[in-house]
């Protein structure tokens, strides 16, 4: 049962003169995957900063659990932060020991746990080492141990697979998919579009601050239509030229991608193009990808 | 009480390392070395030094060697008795005069052969005492092997005025008798007038209160330090970030403060333990070699204990904000130089107390912020204050305490969080007011 795990109302949040987000809204819910898009630079972090209570709004409401203060709700929350660390130079065991007591629990209960997940993440061996033993992705395995020890309701993710060899990739994915049939809510930041549209059951796109896009990735994908045909076809450069049906043509090796003028129709298209006389061997209506959308809209904004 | 897990990570972190015990042992040990090595080394008894003097009076030469035995009476007889001996080396002390005969010689033939003796090593060193010397003007010359040796040089040179002035006495027509108690030294001693007008013995609190002082000044600098290094390293790594969304920045703040603080309390009991422990064994040696305890009360030792912790949090907070405010470790260590300034200030102060713990300057450093967890205790062992002056100065510490770490820990979190630039003044100011 999906329930109400994030709210933000208006939430505006400055540095200085600078506005780091800029009346921002959107909804959390939980068993859902939440993708938090955007350009670096974008407020993805402020915000994040914000949900787990370390910096306040400026002006507008933030609820984490019902809670205004997020805080107060600290150890439910499980946080890796983009910019990762850890003691150089204590034990792998200590550290995260250390982790799991900030967020209340038990030395005995972190202790079975620490071998759980030491063990799936087969990095048992190093439990006694010292950080500056590890290689980088073994830390970040690591850090992300400290993340999920104390099982939060609330997992935030920033840029969790920079740096992560492709196995460690899906690797992580899984523990994702685990956590999200546990109905926990799970956040993720990121700017790499393809993991992204693999994993995120709902998207929010900020950019410069301001909120661009958000909602389920179906109805994303869907208010953007079907804009791009994915076109092979010979004798058909003519029709391709109207400027009222094609706004351009994107030549691939044997295929062209048409994206559509605004006011033009595919139907329309397809029956011009039969009519001028072209051979057609594929003519499919493509979905926009995050990153088309990513890309139009980022870029829109910047003009 | 998440406060306790900081504490505790924060105290292990420190106690659990070898540096620790390293830190525990060895501190004491040098300071040992440091004190006793130049002792030792001065009184190293080299070899004796083999030294001509060319003494055309025959006046000055025995007294010398009569002073540089260091026996006290030699009588006159036995001076000119000494006189009359021949061609032999007299052993003195660490010096052995080696005789030499000049009676015939001219001045430049005396310097040649003396040259060469000292260049080929029989001698060390030759001293020519004028004809004249009892005139001002009169200049003694000695030529050494070892012109550097300041000790051989001012003993020398010691043993010379000396003479020299016995001489001119007994020309004078004062006695060999008058003159031992014309030119030896009073008796003086030493005995303190306490607060209730009773006489003490000797002058022990002073070297209580220098090391007192030195202490403090010490432990805070060592751990005000390791507080510095601990808040650049969660600053560095970012793991600023994860603590502070597991809790409140105040708890961290002071859980670490708290953490070091009791590292260094336990460092500082184990050498206080060691201490009594060396000293209740060594007790009868000590007091059979004319050591008094020195005495200090059961109030001004729990008063150590309170001003250390007042200026540990003091400085400790500073040390902390420092850390925040800055990027890495080198920056640390240039702005950690305001609060060492202030220490070491701190300590010098101390000096002026020494001399006189009830001077208005003494009052006003052991009531000062900053100066007084320094200042107070070596006032209480020199002296007891009025019990006002010592609960007005704790009054004072606290609040200086009370308001640094509110400022810290209204810095510490933006601090901690901003990365790659180092905050400026008006930037703190704003985030002071902001809170």
């Amino acid at each position: 049962m999906a329930q109400l795990t994030i709210k933000v109302e208006n939430v505006t949040k400055r540095f200085g003169d600078f506005t780091a987000v800029d009346s921002l809204s959107f909804e959390v819910y939980s068993g859902r995957v939440f993708g938090f898009l955007g350009p670096n630079g974008a407020g993805k972090t402020t915000t994040i900063r914000m949900i787990v209570g370390i910096t306040h709004p400026d002006e507008g409401r933030l609820e984490v659990f019902g809670e205004s203060l997020p805080e107060r709700v600290q150890d439910r929350i499980g946080y890796l932060p983009e910019e990762r660390g850890l003691y150089k130079k204590m034990k792998i065991q200590d550290q995260i020991r250390y982790f799991a007591a900030l967020k209340g629990l038990s030395s005995k209960e972190a202790d079975k746990r620490i071998d759980y997940w030491l063990e799936r993440m087969r990095l048992s061996e190093w439990k006694k080492k010292k950080t500056t033993d590890l290689s980088k992705g073994m830390a970040q395995k690591i850090q992300f141990i400290c993340a999920v020890l104390h099982d939060p309701d609330l997992l935030i993710l920033d840029e969790p697979f920079s740096g992560l060899d492709p196995i460690s990739v899906e690797f992580l994915i899984e523990i994702v998919s685990e956590l999200k049939a546990k109905n926990k809510t799970i956040i993720f930041s990121t700017h790499l579009m393809e993991t992204a549209e693999r994993l995120c059951d709902d998207i929010l796109l900020i950019n410069k601050s301001r909120k661009v896009v958000s909602g389920s990735l179906r109805q994303v994908k869907e208010s953007f239509g079907k804009r791009i045909i994915s076109l092979r076809a010979t004798g058909a450069d003519e029709v391709l030229a109207e400027k009222n049906l094609v706004e351009k043509v994107v030549e691939h090796s044997d295929e062209k991608q048409v994206f559509l003028a605004e006011a033009a129709d595919s139907q329309e298209l397809l029956r011009r193009l039969i009519e001028s006389g072209a051979c057609i061997s594929k003519f499919e209506l493509l979905e926009p990808s995050l990153k088309d959308i990513f890309i139009e809209k980022v870029s829109g904004e910047e003009l | 009480m998440k406060i306790l897990a900081v504490i505790k990570h924060e105290y292990k972190k420190i106690v659990l390392k070898w540096t620790f015990l390293i830190g525990t042992f060895l501190l004491p040990a040098l300071g040992l070395v440091f004190a006793f090595v130049p002792v030792l080394v001065f009184s190293i008894k080299g070899e004796p030094v083999k030294i001509i003097v060319i003494d055309p009076s025959g006046k000055i030469k025995p007294r010398l060697q009569q002073i540089l035995s260091g026996e006290s009476e030699v009588t006159s007889n036995e001076i000119n008795r000494d006189k009359r001996k021949e061609a032999v080396d007299i052993s003195v002390g660490e010096f052995v005069f080696v005789d030499y005969r000049f009676d015939e010689k001219n001045e430049e033939q005396i310097q040649r052969e003396l040259r060469a003796k000292v260049s080929d090593g029989e001698v060390d060193a030759y001293l020519i005492i004028p004809r004249n010397f009892e005139d001002r003007e009169a200049n003694f010359q000695l030529f050494s092997r070892r012109a550097g040796d300041i000790v051989l040089n001012s003993a020398i040179r010691g043993a010379l005025t000396k003479a020299v002035r016995a001489e001119k006495l007994l020309k004078a027509k004062i006695s060999e008798k008058e003159l031992e108690n014309l030119i030896g030294e009073v008796n003086f001693s030493v005995k303190k007038i306490g607060e209730a007008g009773e006489e003490k013995e000797g002058t022990g609190n002073f070297w209580v209160g220098f090391v007192v002082a030195l202490f403090i000044y010490m432990v805070l600098s060592i751990y005000g330090q390791t507080v510095l290094s601990a808040v650049i390293e969660e600053k560095e790594t970012r793991i600023a970030e994860i603590l502070f969304s597991s809790a409140r920045p105040f708890e961290l703040m002071m859980g670490k403060l708290v953490g070091v603080g009791l590292a260094g309390l336990t460092q500082v009991a184990i050498w206080v333990a060691s201490a009594a422990f060396i000293i209740l064994f060594s007790m009868p040696y000590l007091v059979a070699a004319g050591w008094r305890l020195p005495e200090i009360s059961f109030a001004a030792s729990i008063s150590f204990l309170v001003y250390f912790l007042l200026g540990f949090f003091t400085y400790a907070s500073i040390f902390a904000l420092i850390g925040s405010m800055v990027t890495n470790i080198q920056e640390g260590g240039q702005f950690s130089f305001v609060p060492v300034m202030i220490m070491l200030l701190s300590f010098y102060f101390c000096f002026a107390i020494l001399r006189d713990p009830n001077s208005s300057f003494s009052f006003w450093i052991s009531i000062a912020p900053f100066s007084s967890p320094l200042a107070m205790p070596i006032r209480m062992t020199m002296e007891t204050p009025p019990v006002w002056q010592v609960l007005f100065s704790i009054l004072v510490n606290l609040l200086t305490v009370v308001g640094i770490v509110w400022v810290a820990s209204r810095i510490y979190r933006i601090g901690m969080l901003m990365y790659g630039k180092r905050a400026t003044l008006p930037e703190i100011w704003r985030w002071i007011k902001e809170g």
